[in-house]
């Protein structure tokens, strides 16, 4: 690269690109060299299926915005003709704001184009680079500005302060109590050496609290010696979506010191696919800290509860025909397609699957932190045609998911396409199957082996 | 057979080894620069539930390109997968022959395996012309085409052409057209490292780490029901 070239580039375009060569990992350089422009990952993008005849959309060309740069400055064809394989540069801010429009707005690192890749390419990974890259120099859309520095300062991606957290939780206890008729049932907060350290999401605290009653509810029937803390309880992970490994790690940090200090056995994360993959998968890697116990979904939990007999269900009590929509951290990411479904089965009556579905199933449209980027919500609503089309095929009433941003993306692709479809997770389904005896029953389910945990960490 | 001429000599013999050499040196020096990058690695325990998971998700994952039941794009465009194996048949036919003239002519003596090679470079050739119109005429590949996408598909075409035409190695009615082939070859292997065509070089390192990473967290294999 010639001195006057450097000299011509916005010091936020030099610094992205010096940040993409200390990002290069195998993984991610792979992906950048191994594309051959044959184009099989084209119509695995719902925003491509969305958007017939529009070329910009195609993961290929998306890939291609960010693959230009690498080929410029890390390539040796790019670097002596880089007309030859359209190899580029950035040189002004405004550039830079052009890429953040593709890597923010036109993907929500779903990874479905992956799963169609003769090569292997890995989109969702070198895309969450760019993130990165454009986010260290404050380059980003504005909602995941608000929510990583509300994440960085309050320990909670929705800003949520302790009073009302606590607050919370204790209006959920009364209320649960007052359910049961039952003055015993609680809500722990901060209590040592339990089996089940419960972390959830801040969406439950401030939109939808009666997973957290429900989930309690579960744990009060099964007898679990469990608790939540007061601090580090949030299990999501904006790093995740905006590509900052250094948040990733401080949110993941904080949880797991929690934990540990509250001397528990068990994290179990409640339904949240990337707050689950963030936490079981990637924290321990951008936090640098082996975990020292045991990381499970909260649907593992469930399952185990209903196999070892510390609770019934009757799935006759949830009768309306329901379908499971997989979260792409889940299925995707972490390999969690079968457990959600063998619970669902188990609490309702008329289970329908829909078609595609498990690791080529199609986003939500909030996948990626995109229900925190309103500039992007025109196009977002747009491409959830192809799931509105998915869940209307099913049939089902009632939508079923194991993640809080999939409500979200899903609640709002149903309105916008006018289903009339209803939006649960499977915590809802499970407390409200429940049979609730003056003594919880302990006989195991014939028929049902235990098997704890599949993707616990013991 | 007839005698071969110097130039044809040279043609087959020494420019071929000087371009193997070359591509060779180049590779290796390409795979160095790959492997210098940190491989990453996974500090949390699998989430699959088979132990070996890992190894399981790196063979699926090679796996794969011979599995078109495994990936959607493929179950979905099974014409465009019977191209892709014949253009791959062919590229290896065509690498063959390019060893088989100069150290085994006795081997094209069989008619039956002169018409099978024959037969999978027409092949290969029918598609590379096929690949080009579809780069040239669809507007999704074209939005991603390179120079050097439209430059590679047409020098394989025209190298399979030539190739085609070298099969029965007869030079009674002239060499041009295997010098034509072997001119094409060196140039060939002396292009490939810089081209997208070296993407075979990448394929089982970039497969490799997707299938570890992916095998670990229980991904691969992918499992499907009926109708999925």
């Amino acid at each position: 690269m010639s001195t006057t070239e450097k000299q011509t580039r916005s010091w936020k375009a030099e610094r992205v690109l010096d940040g993409m060569g200390k990002k290069l990992s195998r993984q991610i350089t792979g992906s950048l060299v191994a594309c051959v422009h044959c184009g099989m990952c084209t119509e695995s993008c719902h925003y491509v299926l969305a958007n017939p005849g529009d070329p910009t959309y195609a993961p290929a060309y998306k890939a291609d915005k960010i693959r230009r740069l690498f080929k410029r400055h890390h390539d040796w064809t790019g670097k002596v003709f880089p007309w030859w394989v359209k190899a580029g540069s950035v040189y002004t801010d405004e550039e830079l704001e052009e890429l953040k429009d593709i890597v923010f707005g036109r993907c929500t690192n779903c990874r479905r184009c992956t799963f169609s890749c003769p090569m292997g390419v890995d989109l969702a990974t070198f895309n969450r680079m760019a993130r990165g890259l454009l986010v260290s120099v404050g380059i980003m859309p504005e909602g995941v500005a608000v929510v990583s520095k509300d994440q960085w300062e309050t320990g909670n991606q929705m800003g949520v302060l302790k009073e009302d957290y606590l607050e919370t939780l204790e209006w959920m206890e009364e209320e649960l109590q007052d359910e049961l008729d039952d003055p015993t049932v609680s809500i722990p907060v901060d209590q040592p050496d339990c089996d089940v350290v419960y972390s959830i999401n801040p969406r439950e605290v401030k939109y939808d609290p009666r997973t957290i009653s429900d989930a309690a509810k579960i744990f009060h029937v099964a007898r679990e010696k469990w608790t939540m803390a007061s601090e580090g309880w949030d299990m999501t992970n904006f790093g995740l979506f905006s590509g900052d490994d250094a948040l990733g790690g401080s949110v993941a940090s904080r949880l797991y010191e929690k934990v540990n200090e509250l001397r528990g056995k068990t994290l179990v994360i409640s339904e949240c696919g990337h707050g689950f993959r963030s936490t079981r998968c990637e924290g321990p890697n951008w936090a640098k800290f082996d975990v020292p116990f045991v990381m499970e979904s909260s649907i593992f939990t469930m399952l185990r509860y209903i196999k070892e007999g510390r609770i019934k269900v009757d799935k006759s009590k949830n009768p309306k025909p329901v379908t499971y929509h997989d979260s792409c951290n889940f299925a995707r990411s972490c390999g969690i397609t079968e457990e959600p479904r063998e619970l669902l089965h188990l609490v309702c009556e008329d289970v329908r699957e829909m078609y595609p579905n498990r690791a080529e199933n199609y986003c939500c449209t909030g996948g990626g932190g995109a229900m925190s980027m309103s500039e992007y919500t025109r196009e977002r609503l747009k491409s959830g045609v192809v799931k509105a089309n998915q869940l209307e095929a099913t049939g089902a009433e009632v939508v079923v998911t194991s993640c809080h941003n999939c409500v979200d993306g899903l609640t709002d692709v149903i309105r916008h396409y006018k289903l009339g479809m209803e939006v649960t997770q499977l915590v809802n389904l499970v407390a409200n199957a429940l049979v609730i005896e003056g003594k919880p029953a302990h006989a195991v389910v014939p028929g049902l082996e235990v098997e704890a945990g599949s993707n616990a960490q013991a | 057979m007839n005698e071969l001429s110097a130039q044809l000599h040279f043609a087959e013999h020494r420019l071929q080894e000087v371009a193997l050499a070359f591509m060779a040196l180049v590779y290796l020096t390409r795979v160095l620069w790959f492997l210098r990058h940190k491989a990453g690695g996974e500090r949390q325990p699998t989430t699959a539930r088979d132990p070996k998971a890992r190894r399981r998700g790196i063979l699926y994952s090679w796996a794969t390109v011979a599995m078109p039941w495994a990936m959607e794009s493929t179950r979905r465009m099974p014409f465009f997968y019977v191209q892709f194996v014949l253009f791959h048949l062919g590229v290896t036919a065509a690498i063959t022959l390019s060893f088989l003239i100069p150290y085994g002519p006795g081997v094209l003596e069989s008619s039956a395996l002169v018409l099978v090679f024959q037969v999978l470079i027409w092949a290969a050739f029918a598609v590379g012309v096929l690949r080009l119109a579809r780069r040239i005429r669809n507007p999704y590949i074209r939005a991603i085409s390179s120079p050097d996408d439209f430059f590679a598909v047409f020098l394989l075409t025209v190298w399979f052409f030539f190739a085609a035409l070298s099969v029965p190695n007869d030079v009674s009615g002239g060499e041009g057209i295997l010098l034509t082939y072997f001119w094409l070859t060196a140039f060939f292997l002396v292009y490939v490292p810089f081209s997208k065509i070296s993407h075979y070089l990448y394929y089982p390192f970039t497969r490799y780490y997707l299938g570890k990473s992916l095998g670990y967290r229980g991904v691969y294999p992918v499992y499907r029901v009926q109708g999925s």
